[in-house]
């Protein structure tokens, strides 16, 4: 699986405390991410893919893996849906 | 003490005179309590032959004509055309009562009705002096502090908000209005200073004063209020443009969320409780 990618004229974003705020461009629609959520998206470079994004996700909380493959791939599915992210 | 820049230019930018004004500043014809603005001027139209227009380095020049009520044009010019005037000149008019103490400003916001001006007059009888009332005018040009301009607009009360704010009721505002001119207890402070907190009122049967999450500011400093809408098309954003201003206000501003009952027989215990939190917020 290649890289995954923010398609980053979409959106915009900005980091308010320990949150993420992102505004779709074509609807004005603002979701916040926090926690794990947040951390994913620091994390999209447009180099990582999917298992490297799971590494470092599993490093950064000592994490089993597979613990937390599914809610990675529930979070990284959304975000293509809404437009957000190429390559997952 | 000196007055700031922002405040000599605001005393230069709303001298008024009388005389002779355009109907309209753009292409269309401008229908009653509406406003148009171009780059260099904006033009509001009261009720009937009633026009207000500022150009910026000339001042307000008013006509008031035959049909015209001489008592709302102090509204007006308080309101919509000061807020249009700070708004093409730099300034963030927010909708939102103050009072100031310990050398800094503690401001209530929330929609039309939800208690501001009867809180802050509250408040000025346990001891807190007034800052402004219904529009807090922000200097953001300082990136270490955001200063408060302090009020131009006399403290207005609803009859029934004397008794519960302990204030003797002055004139009335205008005869449309079922206002009242208050002098506030504790008086007014009348230097810019910078913002404490902007706290916004909310309604609940259990009292508190939280802080508001990043997020949350960001949707909280979003507001319909005309103030806002007068600073959107000054400044003329598009969408990502609007988006960086709240998440810049949502970083800049400690805000908080006051839940409170709206029951009279409750208001002195969330002036109490307003009161404590201030008191004890100051520096």
């Amino acid at each position: 699986m290649g890289p995954i990618t923010k398609l980053s004229e979409r959106f915009t974003e900005a980091a308010i405390d320990d949150e993420i705020v992102i505004m779709r461009v074509d609807t004005g629609e603002f979701f916040s991410l926090t926690g794990t959520a947040a951390a994913t998206w620091r994390l999209i470079d447009g180099h990582r893919n999917r298992a490297v994004l799971l590494s470092a996700l599993t490093d950064e909380y000592s994490a089993d893996e597979t613990a937390i493959a599914a809610d990675v791939d529930e979070f990284l599915a959304q975000l293509k849906e809404m437009g957000l992210l190429a390559g997952c | 003490m000196a007055k700031t820049t922002a405040e000599l230019m605001m005393e230069a930018e709303t001298l008024v005179s009388y005389g002779a004004v355009p109907d309209r500043i753009l292409d269309d014809a401008l229908p009653d309590m509406s406003w148009q603005m171009s780059r260099e001027e904006f033009l509001f139209r009261g009720i009937g032959d009633h026009l207000f227009h500022y150009r910026r380095g000339k001042g307000i020049t008013v006509h008031r004509g035959a049909d015209a009520d001489a008592a709302d044009e102090s509204l007006w010019l308080n309101g919509s055309v000061y807020a249009a005037i700070a708004s093409m000149n730099g300034l963030l008019p927010i909708h939102a009562s103050a009072v100031a103490t310990g050398g800094s400003v503690f401001a209530f916001s929330g929609p039309t009705g939800s208690g501001k001006s009867t809180l802050v007059a509250a408040l000025g009888s346990r001891g807190l002096p007034l800052f402004c009332d219904d529009t807090l005018v922000l200097d953001l040009s300082d990136p270490d502090r955001i200063m408060c301009l302090p009020g131009h607009k006399r403290l207005k009360l609803t009859s029934e908000a004397f008794d519960l704010a302990a204030v003797t009721p002055q004139e009335r505002v205008s005869p449309e209005l079922d206002k009242f001119y208050a002098v506030p207890a504790s008086g007014e402070v009348g230097v810019a200073l910078p913002l404490a907190e902007l706290i916004f009122l909310e309604e609940g049967s259990d009292p508190s004063i939280t802080p508001l999450s990043g997020s949350e500011r960001l949707m909280r400093i979003q507001d319909d209020h005309y103030t806002a809408q007068l600073f959107a098309t000054a400044r003329q954003f598009d969408r990502a443009g609007m988006f960086t201003h709240l998440s810049n206000m949502a970083r800049r501003i400690k805000m908080s969320r006051f839940v409170r009952s709206m029951a009279r027989s409750r208001f002195n215990e969330s002036v109490e409780i307003a009161a404590h939190h201030v008191n004890n917020s100051v520096d």
